[in-house]
């Protein structure tokens, strides 16, 4: 016969097949799919790397390709210091090099510019006096910054990705909910379905959608930044990150999504959803927002508080980590603290549902299901 | 043997009627297995109540529902087949997908379920509309893929409010054949209508119910002979009068005077009536359950 798993299934199955079949889904998937990788293709078109043109007159090229192997040199010869003047004012040369004694410049010189050139100069006239310079050697005690960029581009990403992401399963939920309230087909299919196993299987088949939608974005995210060679700037711990969003995507998605079913199995009508969600939409929001603040101040103390406590920690969690590296036993706290949290609001939430999803009509009261029978 | 005993049920009331509404008023009543119980009675008389009740959907105040002498649980009405009475479809999903899933929900595998859900589309004269959304069908259409989820899993009791209601004359007889096959396998319906002469023609037994109470139940002809038969003798030009001291009432029609009497010595009756004048009919007529059905809930 049928165990209770299977029912969950069945119920699981059919969200994910009605859904995946529709124009909504598909060109939803679409859409973030391509958004996604327009982020990924961004910074290869605005981010071009450092380019100067510089001029010289009676000077030799400084080997400034040495001290500064990622920008890009282009050098111009002009016959006298009248010339290279004009060039400098007309803007075809960022700088030009005089009789390897001064610099002209369009107003104050670029300072990476003005800091290469000289001091290639003068290590060049030092090693031609015979004096040997040891380079400085450099030794960093601090985070490892270098992918600091990348670190809180991904991050902003994952924010508005988990966002919609989120909010926009938990919406189907809630209306799911109230689509079998509404109907009436509660009264059928909990005749053969436990309320738990009906609660579960939606849970489940929208979530499960959710994370085909997410695993798309970072298949898609990946390559494309692969492809585009963004990706070199792509900190080491990458694969820890997409695996930790995933986890923290279903912890989240669990609570919101349980509370929303408890909350809409309160009324009867889809006009009545918005109204009833308005809490949880508006703690969503407020994670959001808490989340995004995250990206910019990823180490600040609110992060850290924020980011241990649920549901918070399901949105600010992942971002913080992205952006900046957290301590082992703080992401191991903030998950044990947000599964103990998803625990509580199943319970809470399977009890209200049962309670409330077979008294169609007027919105049912939290209070009047609450009380003990 | 479904027994349901003693229910009763009041429904809170609204600012205007603090002390509530009583639905059910410990009615009673049994349903064998193979026999076909139509449930009548007025609107809000409760009928749907006691099958929301019996289907697990609502809890009673007081009373119980037994099935084969236990009290009924979730694990039987697994096994039970339910049509409620405000219709509940995915509007979206397609009419054979919908009918195969809730088969699958009652614990049917897929070969299974897939084969009843062909069959009884066939049998309901839905096989075209198969691949269609039920949003696209017209309600006659939807109310037939409605019975079809109430039966697919080969319920082992049916409860089925008002499932005649919308059908056309063609459904009607197709469903009431289907129903008659699952009646004689061994499955007792119970189903509630408003449609008395049908419930009169496919019901082993009938329950009245009124205001929560079941005022009277029982096989057809059972019933009548509570109610009574009555005679009925019309004569023709009869000379006036010729009644008086006879049980009954009389009506005269023209010439004609109509008879009608419950009670009284038959053959005595005839003699007076021959006597008066030209006898054109004489016998005993059976109410109609209509007769019945306004006489018990007077
Ligand atoms: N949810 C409810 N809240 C309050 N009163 C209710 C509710 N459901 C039913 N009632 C009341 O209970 C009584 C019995 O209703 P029920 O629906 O069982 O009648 P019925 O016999 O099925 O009528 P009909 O033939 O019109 O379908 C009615 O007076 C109705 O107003
Ligand atoms: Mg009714």
């Amino acid at each position: 016969m049928n165990g209770g798993m299977s029912s969950v299934m069945l119920v699981a199955r059919r969200e994910i097949a009605t859904h995946i079949r529709t124009k909504a889904f598909l060109l939803g998937l679409l859409i973030t799919a391509v958004l996604v990788g327009g982020v990924a293709f961004a910074p290869k078109v605005f981010d071009r790397p450092d380019s100067y043109k510089i001029g010289t007159v009676h000077s030799q090229q400084l080997p400034l390709k040495a001290a500064a192997p990622e920008a890009e040199f282009e050098w111009r010869a002009f016959p006298d210091e009248a010339a290279a003047k004009k060039a400098v004012l007309d803007g075809d040369v960022d700088a030009a090099l005089i009789d390897n004694t001064k610099v002209l410049t369009d107003g104050e010189i670029e300072s990476e510019l003005g800091v290469l050139l000289q001091s290639t100069s003068r290590e060049l006239k030092l090693g031609a006096a015979g004096v040997q310079v040891q380079p400085l050697q450099m030794v960093s005690v601090g985070a490892d910054t270098r992918y600091q960029a990348a670190r809180t581009g991904i991050a902003v990403v994952l924010v508005v990705v988990l966002f919609m992401l989120i909010i926009g399963q938990v919406m189907m939920v809630a209306m799911g909910v109230v689509e079998e309230k509404g109907s009436r087909i509660v009264e059928i299919l909990l005749t053969s379905v436990r309320p738990w196993q009906l609660l579960a299987g939606k849970i489940i088949g929208l979530g499960a959608l959710g994370l085909i939608n997410l695993v798309t974005i970072l298949v898609v995210g990946v390559s494309a930044s692969v492809v585009s060679g963004v990706a070199v700037d792509f900190p080491p711990g990458l694969p820890g990150i997409v695996a930790g969003v995933l986890v923290w995507f279903v912890l989240g998605y669990a609570f919101f999504a349980t509370l929303a079913a408890a909350l809409s199995s309160l009324v009867s009508r889809q006009e009545e959803v918005g109204n009833v969600m308005s809490p949880l939409t508006m703690l969503m929001m407020v994670t959001y927002f808490g989340a995004f603040y995250v990206t910019s101040d990823p180490t600040g103390p609110l992060a850290r508080v924020v980011s241990l406590v649920p549901p918070f920690s399901s949105m600010v969690m992942p971002v913080r980590m992205a952006a900046a590296d957290v301590p082992f036993w703080e992401v191991g706290l903030s998950m044990v603290l947000m599964v103990l949290a998803v625990l509580g609001v199943l319970s809470f939430g399977a009890k209200v549902y049962e309670r409330a999803v077979l008294r169609t009509g007027a919105r049912v009261k939290l209070r009047d299901v609450l009380r003990v029978k | 043997m479904l027994e349901i005993s003693e229910l009763r049920k009041r429904f809170a009331g609204g600012p205007d009627a603090p002390e509530g509404k009583v639905a059910l008023d410990g009615i009673s009543f049994v349903v064998r297995p193979g026999e076909m119980f139509g449930f009548v009675g007025a609107n809000g008389a409760g009928k749907t109540t006691t099958m929301r009740i019996v289907m697990g959907v609502l809890q009673p105040d007081a009373g119980s529902v037994s099935w084969q002498s236990r009290a009924l649980e979730y694990a039987d009405r697994r096994r039970f087949g339910y049509m409620p009475e405000e219709r509940g479809l995915y509007q979206k999903m397609r009419v054979a997908d919908q009918v195969e899933y809730f088969g699958r929900l009652h614990g049917m595998d897929v070969a299974a379920a897939r084969a009843a859900t062909g069959d009884l589309l066939e049998r309901l004269g839905l096989t075209e509309r198969r691949g269609d959304a039920v949003e696209a069908l017209s309600l006659g259409n939807q109310q037939r893929v409605q019975l079809a989820v109430a039966l697919v899993h080969d319920p082992e009791v049916l409860v089925l409010d008002e499932p005649f209601s919308g059908l056309d004359p063609i459904a009607v007889d197709a469903l009431a054949t289907v129903l008659q096959e699952r009646c004689r396998g061994g499955v007792p319906v119970i189903f509630s209508s408003h449609q008395l002469e049908l419930v009169e023609r496919l019901c082993d037994s009938v329950g009245i119910v009124s205001a929560g109470r079941m005022v009277a139940s029982g096989t057809v002809g059972d019933l009548r002979a509570v109610e009574g038969r009555t005679l009925r003798v019309v004569v023709r030009d009869p000379a006036p009068g010729w009644a008086d001291g006879l049980p009954g009432t009389v009506t005269v029609t023209g010439d004609r005077h109509v008879l009608l009497a419950t009670d009284g010595d038959d053959q005595e009756i005839l003699r007076r009536a021959m006597k008066a004048g030209q006898v054109e009919h004489f016998g005993t007529e059976q109410p109609t359950l209509t007769e019945i059905f306004k006489e018990a809930v007077a």
